[in-house]
Parts: structure tokens; C-alpha cells; sequence
């Protein structure tokens, strides 16, 4: 992994692939959630104004989950 | 305290419903059914001479001292093996047993040096009292019979030594060895006369034998023949102070036995909860670092990390800091400030780093080592029960019925607690062991597991899973435990999900390596087998599904009701002394003490109420995403307390450059570790025996630590962290950790009933202690669980990402050894080193052979990520295809091979997975090589002040 | 075909037996192997017929078969030796084949424990208690509340073991008996089985006696569906003598260390891997089936005399013409069996000394040839009974060397243990010896200056004596087992009654 944003997209979507098994809306609400708790603001605002092309569909949504109530 | 030996009554303590009152000596007794009669002797204040009774030993009878006589009973029998009755007229003295006992130490006096005023025992010496008391006045065998005098003594162990002409072969340490320590080391060899006390085999001598220094057998001696080299040299203690041990998460509780500053030896407190009375080579013996002349002592400070350190008085150094740190905040911000609290510090000292961070700095950047060991353990466990801690106290082990042992390998990591759990084994209790190594648990003497599941590193989910297959498709779950306990639904969701036939263990079988039928066996075991404890390690936590598999073994715990009594539970060995309180005083950056979120707007306002500041509502930075942030320019200036995370953290390089690209790093330690090569400040630390405070063991102790000495720099590591908030203008004014501690107690609901002086009455106290546990909880959720229903979640297998390939086809996973600790910054700086100088790969001798490497031969260990070189160890004890290695030294730097990936929820590094190639080497690669010159560089400190 | 028996007894084999036999057979004759009579002076035993002839070299056949041999001895069953004893124990000494199913059967064999099965384990023990049986390796503690104890105990697993490490000097019987007619021994284990509820014996034998260690094997291998569900395994024993008492022969069993365990826990309670265990004796297990027999109970408590029922398989052994095998009801002397049936000793010298009970016995004086066997008289008399081994001893004797030797076995044989025995049997040695120097003076170190509270004067015989007499009350009193514990016993009978020997005037 290089870059503070590669490794950021890639936690979220390794958040995401855990929660994955409790179906999609479940997944986003609690891979935003877990976001929410444990990230450093800095890091939220990152993933939230960098490139989310590499982002799992989950892990987009929760994403998209953060911008629109952060 | 004085100095005086504890008491022995001689005969463990026995437990019965029913009490018995006997006469002895003319005055009743009463004690419980099956009690000795030395012990109610003893206990009602009349103690009979003995020799090879000692109260944490099974009666043995064989000195023949405590000769009694019983009132129509025959003969003389001996009060240690004679079990007390009701009504029973008992005399321990009279004049026939006066003339036995005198005849008795006769004999042993006839075959025994005589010159006791320059023995190391003299005056604590129970042959010595014992002739005393029995008033030997002369020896008329004389002293030209046969005798056992003139022996070598065996000085190859070196912190104690065995002068076998000293030795009443009284067998205490024979039996010390096999019931408290369990290692069955040493034996009797020989018969009669000849009996002599043999480490091993003949040739043997204690270094050599199976002995692992756990003192047991020097804390057993009656007299001098095992001996602490400590007390030959400094002569007997004078005072004793109790404390607890600085090592692993069990937290023994010793005796520092003192003579003025000088610490004679560390013996084991009979009465700690956490050992009871007994000890592991670290412990009782590796104190030495405490006066190691690396130990710096004087504060350090440097402008840039390429200068030679420069020697400065604390207002220097604390204006110097404070300065940086200030600046760096007017330019940067408060979020560019942070610091690292250490699991090996007291409550107190984590609690004002993290105070310092929050109320000082002004942000939640503060985190914990237990980031890189049991953060998912917190994480998992609240997730389920509701409490982020194990449910059991050490004692529970004792009730255990099947004991499963996951990713922790106790007889080197935690070896006071595994002695605790042997016996139990040795008792009868089941053993199931899931590990990818033959840890020694699997089979060492009279201890055999009835399962081994040698998975494959990173699949312990699917391992879990499909024991939980098992256990609900064969109908083995505790249904009405579930229905009256957790949340049926949920148990629902999930018993379908571990249901399904992919998760079966003949279809993971190919996932896990684990045979299906074993796997089926151990499942069914532990479901059925009675009470079922679950203890887990690091093999767990540390990888990228660390915190699934804490959930996983929540809810195969809370499918079978192994929750709520004695005997059962989920019970993370916690690896540093202090990591559980580490976390409990708000340590990790999203929450305060006693696991309350950040954001949690009651919590907060308590704590800002307390502090008069604001506290800052957003989750800080992890440790690996305040390194990410400092070479990303947004974090500026860390204090870390009592770490090496240069060491102890993944990818090594990363580390680094994190550090590298900091303004201002502040090492608060001992000794100038790896991580200070990067650092601005060098703060002297003080060691556990300079402080007073309180740890907090694995399973929720908080007990004492008491200052036995001053510290060496002034200060105790508490005032050093209020000195350099006050250089920052804050105006603390503790004077001793009580006052802190009544600050946690006063901010913390699960800590409301702990104070300094309660602990100095009950000597520990197991938190929850509040109003609802005013006494503590030994156990958790007898009654229900913290967030009512119990939790179960659905736990799905996600490989990891780090996978083997042609490059790197091995899979690598670290652990730790017995003799070493952690990063090794102490037990290297003591004698342990003989047991394990270097670190080594242990591999396979199928892998061994194809890469044309034997036994003690160079390797190149290299990854994706670095690459090290070490010597091999060649041996089955791994399964073909994984290596295996510790990270005791720096001169190896394992880390500099292991990855970025983690924990998922946690970011817990994954240590235990890292996909490697072996190659041969002739010596340390050029990374070492150079890692050395730059130590030796920054390590440089100026030969005079620059004023 | 003229039909010839001959034992194949160790003691047999040992006179020449196997080569005999093999003349016999050269002879054309048809040779059974049988158990011995017993009567050691006439083996080789050959029987034809019944009528016996012995001792019996291969240059005898000829005689022997021709009706002419100076050996003949009459009819076996008649000789006074045989005929004066009451054989229930070794009823079939002489007579059957020693794995011979066929045989045993005939001889009343499996009766007892047919017997067993049918009456139920409460009623066995019964029986065995009312009996009277006592332990026969030597201390003599009722079968009966042993038996008991182990039936009552908790514990789903429990243990038969049979003590067959047979250690004393001049005994035998235990040997004999393994020999000569191993299913009556394991018969007894089973009905002992099924009245305590065991599922498993063990029968723990001495490697010296590979002969008995065979036929076991083989007899277990004959009878094993007879005896199902319950089983029996041999073990084999590595020569400490000490294993020979019952919680060190535990230990060896569970292959530890040879080391006794301090009493309580009883192996009654706490056995053999910490079950409840019932640990008995070769003849004592051996006499069960009697006992269960159809009226065994009675006919074996009608026999004997005050606490001590029965019979008791006594060894003629040491300087004796007759030696050899005499089982008897208790009540006999030592008058009778040295005399009347051994003959006096071998040597034709005047007895001197019988030490009865093995090694760790008292040595008898002829002044006391009149007590009954029984062992509360013994016990009165300081002395035991013991595995009922008698060794004669002619006028000789050195009985100081005697005590000395006690003391010197005491020392090669004890464990290690405890204190009174380990170094308590080395001091012993060594004040013997300086008794027979005539007291001690002062030693080197105790002339060192430095020693303040050493006595400087000479230590005369008689303090030595008492210093010895002191020693053995310590090792009696003191010791955790009978071997320590005992082995005052020959050591104060020999200075009691033989002071000259140790250069003492009469005392």
C-alpha cells in the first residue's frame, strides 16, 4: 500500500467486507457507523474529498452515507 | 514491613462444608473436615517442627519431624499426613516425642556442613530453626561417618545454585517442580543414602535440564542447597515490601526483599490471587535492568535527531519540550500533537498521559500499545458481552472441565497462569489446543491435549465457525441458556449462518488444513464436556480478522452457556502487565476511561467539568494513522511513554519514516530504545520497583505496585508526566497516584469503589467495583450480561489479503519465548539471555531441506515488505509451510519483515501472517548492518554539557 | 507307557529336574510337569503311581523303574511332612498341572468364584469376613474390612492388585504357588473383582522369577473368558525390595519412582492412580476361592486360634534338613516345625537363632521355640510373623554380623524417603561396628577448636549401646514403612538375647 488515501479506501472497504454478511443496507449503516467512531476527522475528510473510484459498492455507500450527515 | 519469611502452615488449605473441633495441647480447635492436624496445630497458634511440609505442597511425610500423639491411636503418626477428627485428643509434646524428633535431627545434623554463621541461610534457615527448637545439643554419631559433604555445588542456572552437600533431600523441590510449577524437572535419582536431587539426566545440570527458572524449588528449600546467587552476595533481606510484577498480564504479586536500596530478591506472595504464591523466571529473577548501566538517568534533549544527545537538568529539558511542543501547536494545530501510553506503566501514569493528550495537546491523538496486541479484544468483546474484558478471574481454571486454548501459547507467555492451568490438566480437565505450532501444552509431562488443531495461520474464523457447525447442526447448543440469557433472534441469524454446509469442517477443511474429524471431535468436546473455558492470545487478536474472532469466540461461549459461573468463560491472556488498564483509563483515542465513547456528550462534560477544559468530541488517531498523518504532514509531535514502537510495530520502515518526518518526538523510557534513534527529548523513566500505583492484571486485578526504592532519575515516571503539564502550564498538583487514582474512581463508574486504601486493606480488587459489585466481580455476568441480551454477530471468514505465492511461499507467524519479554528491553539487560540470545526462524525440516538449510545455519527471512537475516532452527514443532519467530531483539528486527495489514476494526496489526521466502545467508543482511551504524550514531551523547 | 511326574517347579529345575525328566522320557516314559510337593530336600521329586522317589538324578531312572531305587520315599501322600498338613491353600501342590484348565477344574477350581457370582458381592464380603482372613504379607490386616472399605468407596474405577514382589529371604510360597497353580490365584483376584466392583487387576511380580511371570502370562491367556469382563495384566517388578511394600509398589505400578507414600490416604481409599484399590498378597488372594467355596467361610474361621484364622503357608528355609513348604492352622511352635518336621538344622548343629518374618524379623531365641504362631503372641514376643518365612540358624551365627547385616540391608533397600531409614540405617552400621570395637573417642572434627559444644571424651560401649538402642526406638517409631520401621526388630533381638556376640557381658 502507498499513500495515506490507499490505505484509507482500503480500510473502508475491509470494514465494509466484514460486514458484508449482514446484507447491504445493514453493511453501509454500520460501516458508516464504524467510521464514524473510529476515524480521525482528518481521515474522514480525505476519503470523503478523495478519489473513491477503488471503493467496494458497500464501502462507497457508506461514504456517500458520511457526506450526506457527517 | 519487617522482614520476616511468611507464614507456612505447613498443609495446603482444605475446603469442606462440614468443620471438625479436635483437642490439641488442651485447647479446642476447629477447622474444616480434612484438614492436617499440623495445620490446625498451626493455625490455632501452636506450630509442630517440620522439615518437608510446606503449605503450598500436597503432605509428603517423609522428614518424620512432626511426629504426634493421638489419643488411641498407635504409635507416633505424623500431624503432616494424619487428617484431623472429631473429638480427637492430640499431644505434640511429650516427652517420647521430645526424645524422637531430637533422634531424627541427630541424624541429619551427623550429614550436614556445621558452619552455619557463614552459610547464605543463616538465620533463615528451617533445618537451623528446626534444631533450635528441638534442642539438639549433641551429635553422638560424631562426624567421621558417611556423609554427603564435599560436593560441587552446580552453579550453572544464573540466578541460583544448588549446593547438593546443603540438601536434606526433604524432596520440597522435587515437588515443588511438579505441582506448582508442573515442569516435572527435577527428580530424586538414586535410592537411600545415595538419594541425591538430579535436574534431569545424569549428565544434566540445572541450565542444561528441562528446568525453566521459575524459582519454585529455591522458594521450597528449607535450607541453603537452592539458593538465590542474590543472597549469597547481599546477605539476608531486612524488610519486605509487597508488589506486583512488571511482566506479563498475570500479575503476580511478590515480596521485594530488601536490604536498605538494595533489592535482594523477588520472592513470590503467598497471599497474591493472581499467582498464588508462585512465580516465572522474569519475574522472580530478571530485576537485574533495573540497574543496568544502560539506564539512562539524566534528561536528554537534542535539536535534531543526526546530533549527538546533550545531558540537561528537567527545567531544561521541560522548557525545551514544552517550547517545541507549543510551537508546534500555534502552527499546526492541537490535532498535530499526540502521545502513546504505555501498557507497562501504572493506571495512574496511563491515566495522566491520556490526561496530558486530552486536556493539554487539546486532541484525542493518544493511543496504546495494546493497539498492536488486544485492541480487538476490547473491541470484540464489548461488541457481545458489553464489557471490554475477560469474565473470569485465574482461580475459575481450577472448576474448568475442557479448557480450549486458542492462538496463545501460556507455558512461555504467561507461565505462572499455565503452571495454574496444568494442574488442572493434571487433575483431569480436557485440552483442546488450536494453534498452528506444537506449543508445548500440546504434550509436555503428564499433560497431553485430547485435541490439536494445527490450522493455518489466518483462519481461525473459519476454524471457529465451523465448530460453532458442529455444536448447532448436532444439536449441542445450550438452547435454554441462549433463550434466558441473549437475544434469540440473533442466536437465530446466527446458527442459520454457521449452519449453512459450506461452513461445515469438511468443506473448510481445505481452507484451514484442520482434519474435519478432529475438528468435529473438539467441538463436541467442548460443547459437552462440562464447564468449557476459552483462553486466547495474540494468535487471535493480532491479525485482519483479530476482532472476528474475539465475536466468534463470544458466541461459541455464549451457544453452549459457558458463561456466567466458575469454570467457563472467554479469558484473553493479556500480554503486558498492564494492558487491560492501559485500556481501561481511556488510553485509545475514541474513548475515555472505563470505555465510554468520545462523543458521548454526559461522559464528556463530567470529564471537562473535573479538568476545567473542552475536550475535543472527534476520535483521535490510531498509532498507524498518526504515523500515515506525520508523513502526510499533519502530525507533528508525540510523547511515548514507556514503548519502542520502532520495535514492537509492524513494518519497521514505516516506522520509521513516520517518526523521521515528526518536529518533536518525546521517549519517555529506561534506556535509549530503537525508537529514541528518532527522538528530540529523552526522558528518564523509573522502573516499577522506583513508583507507586497500580496494574491491572488479565483478569481485571487492580493491585498495588509499591516504590521499594528511589528512582535512579528522581522521579517517578507520574512526576515526570505532571512536570512537563505544568511546563505547558496546567497546573497539576498530585503528590502521590492515590490522588490520582480517586480521579479515576470519581470519573469512571466501573472503578467508584477503588481506592489506594482500599487496595493497601484488600491488597486487589477486580473491577466492576461499585455500588452494584461493591466487592468487585471475580466473575462476570452471573446474572445477565452489561448490555442486557447477550450478543451474538455473525462472524464471516474474510481471508487476508497478505496470501503466499511462488515468491514468498511460507507463511511467517511471531510469538514469544519464556525467558524473553516483548521488545526484550529488560530481560536483555539480564542473565535470561542465556536462555535465548538471538532470536530464531524455527521451520520445518521438509522446508529446511529443500532450501539446503540446517540447524543453526544463517538465513535471509524476507517479504514483501523487508527482509532480515537470523539463524534457523530446524524442527516439526511447525507445520511445513510455516516458520515461526520472536522479536526479542533488535539486532533482528522481525518487524521490519511483517505488513501494513490489520485488524479490520481495530487496525491490530497482523503479526501472525506474514507471507515469506527462506533463504540461506551468510550473515546479517545490509539492513542490519546499517540499522547498527545509525544506532551507534544516534545513541551518541556529548561528552560535556554545552553550556 | 509308564506314566511319570515331575515337577517344574524353579526349585526343581534348579536340583536338576528338566534333565531328569528328559532321562525319563529317554527311558520311555510318559513325563507330566506338575507343581511341587514342597518338599525341597527331595526334589527333583519323581512320582510314579504315587510313590515318590528323591532326590532323583538322571542315574536313578533305571533303579527307579525297576522298582529297586534307594530314593524311594513311599507313598508322597503319606510322608509325615505331607501328611501332617492342612493344605487348603496349596491343596493342589504336587497334584495337578499348572495350566491345565482340565485339571484345575477337577480339583474343585472356579467353584469359589462361581460361587461369588451367584450369592453377590454383599455376600462375598461377608464371607470373606467372617472367615477371619488376614493379609498374609505380613501385617496380618483383616481381608474382610479392606475388602469393604474399597467396595464402599466412591469411584466409578477401582483396582485389584496383587502383591507377588516376594522379597523376604527364605520365603517362597508366593512363588510356589504362582507356579504351580496360577488360576487359583487369579480366581481369587476375580471374586475379589466382583465383590469391590473392579474392572481391572494388576498382579505385580519380582523379575527374579521368570518361571511365575511365564505361567501367569499364560494361564491369564487360558482363563481370560472365564474371568471376563474383569482383566489382569502382569507387571514386572525392577529388583527393589521396597517395592515389595504396598503404596511404593503403587507407585512403581504407575511407574514412578519406587517410593512409599505416607498413610492416610489409605490405597484402600486412594489407590493405584488415585482409585480406590484393594492391594493384597499372593496367598491371601489364593485362599480366597477356598473360602467361597460351599462352607469354605467356616471351615477356614473353625481353624487357627484366637484372631489368627486359618492356615498359614509357613517356609522352612536356611539351616534346616527338612526344608520346605508346611502349611498349617495357626497355633503351631517353632518346636514342632524345626524339630518334629524340619529335622534340626541341615547341618546337624545345635540351633542357635530362627529369624521369622524375613530380613526385617526378629531373630528368636530357643527360649522362645514355644510360642504359637499367631501374631498377637508374636507381636507380644517383638517379633512378626510376617510372610511366615523361617530361617534356622546353627550355633555358628555370628548375630552381632547378623544386626549388622539388618541394618546393611535396611540401608541398600530403603527408598530414600524418610529420615530414620535413609541415614538412620547407615548410623546404624556404623555404631554397631564401633560397639565391637569397644566404644569411640573423639573425631577430628570434634577436636577442632572451633567446636565449642562437641563432647571431647571418649564414648564408651555401653553409651554406644544405648546410642544404638536409641536409633532403632527413632527407626521404629519414626519411619515412614515397615522397612525402616522393622528393622530394629532383628537388630534388638540380637543384642537382647546374643550380647556376647557383640562383646557385651550378659544383659
Amino acid at each position: 500500500m502507498s499513500g495515506t488515501q490507499d490505505r484509507l479506501v482500503y480500510m473502508a472497504n475491509q470494514i465494509a467486507r466484514n460486514f458484508a454478511v449482514q446484507g447491504e443496507a445493514v453493511a453501509i449503516a454500520a460501516t458508516a457507523r464504524h467510521i464514524l467512531d473510529f476515524w480521525d476527522p482528518r481521515m474522514r475528510e480525505a476519503i470523503l474529498a478523495g478519489d473513491r473510484a477503488g471503493l467496494s459498492d458497500i464501502a462507497a455507500g457508506a461514504i456517500a452515507r458520511l457526506q450526506a450527515s457527517p | 514491613m519487617g522482614y520476616e519469611p511468611q507464614a507456612d502452615f505447613g498443609t495446603p488449605e482444605v475446603r469442606a462444608d462440614t468443620q471438625v473441633t479436635l483437642t490439641i495441647d488442651g485447647r479446642s480447635v476447629t477447622v474444616p473436615a480434612g484438614t492436617s492436624v499440623m495445620r490446625a496445630a498451626t493455625t490455632s497458634g501452636g506450630a509442630i517442627p517440620s522439615l518437608c511440609a510446606t503449605d503450598s505442597l500436597a503432605a509428603f511425610g517423609s522428614c518424620r519431624m512432626c511426629l504426634v500423639e493421638v489419643e488411641g491411636m498407635r504409635g507416633t503418626p505424623a500431624s503432616c499426613t494424619t487428617p484431623v477428627a472429631q473429638d480427637m485428643i492430640v499431644r505434640t509434646q511429650t516427652p517420647r516425642l521430645e526424645k524422637l524428633r531430637r533422634g531424627v535431627m541427630e541424624l541429619y545434623i551427623s550429614d550436614h556442613p556445621l558452619d552455619c554463621l557463614t552459610c547464605s541461610a543463616n538465620n533463615d534457615c528451617e533445618l537451623q530453626d528446626t534444631a533450635a527448637e528441638v534442642g539438639l545439643r549433641d551429635v553422638r554419631y560424631g562426624y567421621a561417618g558417611a556423609h554427603h559433604l564435599g560436593q560441587q555445588p552446580d552453579l550453572s542456572n544464573p540466578y541460583f545454585l544448588f549446593a547438593p552437600d546443603k540438601c536434606i533431600v526433604c524432596s520440597r523441590c522435587v515437588r515443588a517442580c511438579d505441582e506448582v510449577q508442573g515442569t516435572l524437572a527435577l527428580s530424586v535419582e538414586g535410592r537411600g543414602f545415595a538419594s541425591k536431587i538430579s535436574a534431569g539426566q545424569r549428565a544434566d545440570d540445572f541450565l542444561s535440564s528441562d528446568c525453566v527458572s521459575c524459582g519454585a524449588c529455591v522458594q521450597a528449600c528449607p535450607t541453603s542447597a537452592l539458593m538465590e546467587k542474590s543472597v549469597k552476595e547481599h546477605g539476608k533481606p531486612e524488610r519486605a515490601v509487597i508488589t506486583t510484577c512488571a511482566y506479563c498480564g498475570v500479575g503476580c504479586t511478590f515480596r521485594a526483599e530488601m536490604r536498605g536500596e538494595q533489592l535482594v530478591r523477588m520472592v513470590p506472595w503467598k497471599d497474591g490471587k493472581a499467582n498464588r504464591g508462585h512465580s516465572c523466571v522474569k519475574g522472580r529473577f530478571a530485576w537485574g535492568y533495573a540497574h543496568h548501566q544502560d539506564r539512562i538517568t539524566t534528561p536528554m534533549i537534542r535539536e535534531s535527531v543526526d546530533q549527538p544527545w546533550r545531558e540537561v537538568s528537567w527545567d531544561e529539558a521541560l522548557a525545551f519540550t514544552a517550547g517545541r511542543i507549543s510551537a508546534i501547536k500555534a502552527q499546526h494545530g492541537a490535532r498535530a500533537l499526540g502521545g502513546i501510553t504505555s501498557s507497562r506503566c501504572t493506571n495512574e501514569e496511563t491515566f495522566l498521559v491520556q490526561k496530558l493528550v486530552r486536556a493539554g495537546f487539546g486532541s484525542n491523538n493518544v493511543d496504546t500499545c495494546a493497539r498492536v496486541c488486544h485492541s480487538p479484544t476490547g473491541y470484540g468483546l464489548k461488541t457481545t458481552f458489553g464489557t471490554s474484558a475477560g469474565t473470569q478471574d485465574f482461580d475459575s481454571v481450577m472448576d474448568a472441565d475442557v479448557i480450549l486454548v486458542i492462538g496463545a501459547n501460556p507455558t512461555d507467555a504467561h507461565p505462572v497462569f499455565a503452571s495454574r492451568m496444568k494442574r488442572r490438566l493434571r487433575q483431569g480437565a480436557q485440552l483442546i489446543v488450536i494453534d498452528p505450532r506444537r506449543i508445548d501444552l500440546v504434550r509436555s509431562p503428564h499433560v497431553q491435549a485430547a485435541h490439536h488443531l494445527p490450522l493455518q495461520p489466518g483462519t481461525n474464523v473459519a476454524v471457529l465457525t465451523a465448530m460453532a457447525h458442529v455444536i448447532v447442526t448436532e444439536g449441542l447448543a445450550d438452547e435454554d441458556f441462549v433463550r434466558d440469557r441473549c437475544d434469540w433472534d440473533e442466536y437465530q441469524d446466527w446458527a442459520r449462518f454457521v449452519s449453512d454446509p459450506q461452513h461445515s469442517p469438511e468443506f473448510l477443511e481445505a481452507v484451514t488444513k484442520v482434519p474435519a474429524a478432529e475438528l468435529r471431535a473438539a467441538a463436541r468436546l467442548y460443547a459437552t464436556g462440562g464447564n468449557g473455558a476459552i483462553y486466547y492470545g495474540l494468535g487471535v487478536t493480532e491479525h485482519s480478522q483479530g476482532s472476528s474472532t474475539v465475536m466468534a469466540i463470544a458466541n461459541l461461549a455464549m451457544a453452549t452457556g459457558n458463561i456466567g459461573r466458575p469454570g467457563v468463560g472467554v479469558n484473553p491472556l493479556r500480554g503486558q502487565n498492564n494492558v487491560q488498564g492501559a485500556c481501561d483509563m481511556g488510553s485509545f483515542p475514541h474513548e475515555l476511561s472505563g470505555y465510554r465513547h468520545i462523543s458521548d456528550g454526559a461522559t464528556r462534560t463530567m470529564f471537562e467539568q473535573d479538568w476545567g477544559v473542552a475536550l475535543d468530541p472527534e476520535p483521535g488517531l490510531r498509532i498507524p494513522n498518526m504515523l500515515d498523518a506525520a508523513v502526510d504532514g499533519t502530525f507533528k509531535a508525540i510523547y511515548i511513554q514507556g514503548e519502542d514502537i520502532l520495535q514492537s510495530d509492524p513494518n519497521t520502515h514505516h516506522v520509521a519514516a513516520g517518526l523521521a518526518a515528526m518536529d518533536c518526538v518525546i521517549v519517555h523510557d529506561l534506556f535509549l530504545n530503537e525508537t529514541a534513534n528518532y527522538a528530540h527529548v529523552f526522558l528518564p523513566g523509573s522502573t516499577f520497583l522506583e513508583k507507586n500505583g497500580t496494574f491491572t492484571n488479565a483478569e481485571r486485578r487492580i493491585q498495588p505496585v509499591r516504590k521499594v526504592m528511589e528512582p535512579a532519575n528522581g522521579l517517578e515516571d507520574w512526576q515526570v508526566t505532571q512536570a512537563l503539564a505544568n511546563a505547558l502550564g496546567l497546573g497539576w498538583a498530585y503528590t502521590h497516584p492515590a490522588q490520582i487514582l480517586d480521579e479515576i474512581a470519581r470519573l469512571t463508574p466501573t472503578f467508584a469503589g477503588v481506592s489506594w486504601d482500599r487496595l493497601e486493606r484488600e491488597a486487589s480488587l477486580q473491577w466492576p467495583v461499585n455500588d452494584q459489585f461493591p466487592d468487585g466481580a471475580p466473575v462476570m455476568y452471573v446474572d445477565g450480561f452489561v448490555r442486557g441480551k447477550g450478543h451474538f454477530v455473525v462472524t464471516d471468514y474474510v481471508p487476508t489479503d497478505e496470501k503466499t505465492g511462488p515468491r514468498y511461499p511460507l507463511l511467517l507467524t511471531t510469538g514469544r519465548i519464556l525467558s524473553q519479554y516483548n521488545v526484550g528491553a529488560q530481560t536483555r539487560r539480564t542473565a535470561n539471555t542465556a536462555w535465548h540470545p538471538e532470536d530464531v526462524l524455527e521451520i520445518h525440516p521438509l522446508d529446511a531441506e529443500n532450501r539446503g538449510l540446517k540447524e543453526g545455519d544463517w538465513a535471509r527471512l524476507a517479504s514483501r515488505t523487508g527482509e532480515t537475516s537470523l539463524r534457523v532452527s530446524v524442527t516439526d514443532r511447525v507445520a511445513p509451510g510455516v516458520v515461526y519467530t520472536t522479536f526479542h531483539h533488535p539486532e533482528t528486527q522481525a518487524n521490519v519483515v511483517t505488513t501494513d495489514y490489520s485488524d479490520w476494526a481495530t487496525n491490530c496489526p497482523e503479526y501472525k501472517v506474514t507471507a515469506v521466502q527462506v533463504t540461506p545467508s551468510n550473515g546479517p543482511s545490509d539492513w542490519q548492518e546499517d540499522y547498527a551504524g545509525l544506532t551507534a550514531r544516534s545513541r551518541r551523547i556529548a561528552a560535556e554539557p554545552a553550556e | 507307557m509308564t506314566a511319570v511326574r515331575i515337577s517344574d517347579d524353579a526349585l526343581a529345575l534348579a536340583c536338576g529336574a528338566d534333565a531328569l525328566a528328559a532321562a525319563f522320557e529317554a527311558a520311555g516314559c510318559a513325563v507330566e510337569r506338575v507343581s511341587s510337593w514342597g518338599m525341597h530336600w527331595l526334589e527333583p521329586l519323581v512320582e510314579i503311581d504315587g510313590m515318590g522317589f528323591g532326590p532323583a538324578t538322571p542315574e536313578d531312572v533305571d533303579a527307579i523303574l525297576s522298582g529297586k531305587s534307594a530314593k524311594a520315599i513311599g507313598p508322597i501322600a503319606a510322608h509325615p511332612f505331607i501328611a501332617g498338613q492342612q493344605r487348603l491353600t496349596f491343596a493342589r501342590a504336587g497334584r495337578t498341572r499348572a495350566l491345565s484348565l482340565e485339571d484345575y477344574e477337577r480339583t474343585g477350581g472356579w467353584a469359589g468364584l462361581e460361587r461369588a457370582r451367584r450369592i453377590g458381592p454383599e455376600h462375598v464380603l461377608d464371607e470373606v469376613a467372617r472367615s477371619g482372613l488376614r493379609g498374609r504379607g505380613g501385617a496380618g490386616f483383616p481381608a474382610g474390612v479392606k475388602w469393604r472399605t474399597v467396595a464402599q468407596a466412591p469411584g466409578a474405577r477401582k483396582f485389584i492388585v496383587c502383591n507377588a514382589d516376594e522379597g523376604d529371604s527364605g520365603t517362597f510360597a508366593d512363588r510356589m504357588l504362582m507356579e504351580g497353580d496360577p488360576l487359583q490365584l487369579i480366581e481369587g483376584m476375580a471374586i475379589a473383582a466382583h465383590a469391590v466392583g473392579a474392572a481391572q487387576g494388576y498382579i505385580y511380580i519380582r523379575s527374579e522369577y521368570p518361571h511365575a511371570i511365564r505361567k501367569l502370562r499364560d494361564a491369564l491367556k487360558l482363563c481370560a473368558d472365564i474371568i471376563a469382563p474383569f482383566t489382569i495384566d502382569v507387571r514386572v517388578g525392577a529388583g527393589a525390595y521396597v517395592c515389595g511394600e504396598e503404596t511404593s509398589l503403587l507407585n512403581s505400578l504407575e511407574g514412578k519412582r519406587g517410593e512409599v507414600r505416607a498413610k492416610p490416604p489409605l490405597p484402600a481409599l486412594q489407590g493405584l492412580f488415585g482409585c480406590p484399590t484393594v492391594v493384597n498378597n499372593v496367598l491371601t488372594l489364593a485362599a480366597v476361592p477356598h473360602i467361597l467355596a460351599e462352607g469354605g467361610a467356616q471351615d477356614y474361621e473353625a481353624r487357627g486360634t484366637g484372631r489368627s484364622k486359618g492356615t498359614m503357608p509357613i517356609q522352612l528355609a536356611g539351616n534346616i534338613r527338612h526344608g520346605g513348604l508346611y502349611e498349617t492352622s495357626f497355633g503351631i511352635t517353632l518346636n514342632q516345625l524345626i524339630f518334629e518336621i524340619g529335622g534340626g538344622t541341615a547341618s546337624g548343629r545345635p540351633v542357635k537363632a530362627v529369624q521369622v518374618g524375613g530380613p526385617l524379623g526378629a531373630y528368636l531365641h530357643p527360649g522362645q521355640f514355644d510360642i504359637p504362631f499367631d501374631y498377637e503372641a508374636y507381636a507380644a514376643a517383638d517379633a512378626l510373623i510376617g510372610h511366615g518365612g523361617i530361617t534356622v540358624f546353627d550355633d555358628t551365627a555370628d548375630m552381632a554380623a547378623l544386626a549388622r547385616f539388618a541394618m546393611e540391608f535396611c540401608a541398600a533397600e530403603s527408598c530414600g524417603k524418610c529420615t530414620p531409614c535413609r541415614i538412620g540405617s547407615v548410623r546404624g552400621q556404623e555404631i554397631i561396628d564401633r560397639i565391637l570395637s569397644g566404644g569411640r573417642q573423639a573425631d577430628a572434627v570434634e577436636l577442632l577448636p572451633q567446636m565449642h559444644n562437641a563432647r571431647l571424651a571418649q564414648r564408651s560401649q555401653a553409651e554406644e549401646v544405648q546410642l544404638l538402642e536409641e536409633l532403632c526406638a527413632v527407626m521404629k517409631d519414626a519411619s515412614l514403612c515397615a522397612l525402616g520401621g522393622f528393622t530394629p526388630y532383628p537388630v534388638v533381638s540380637a543384642l537382647r538375647h546374643w550380647p556376647a556376640d557383640f562383646g557385651l557381658g550378659a544383659r
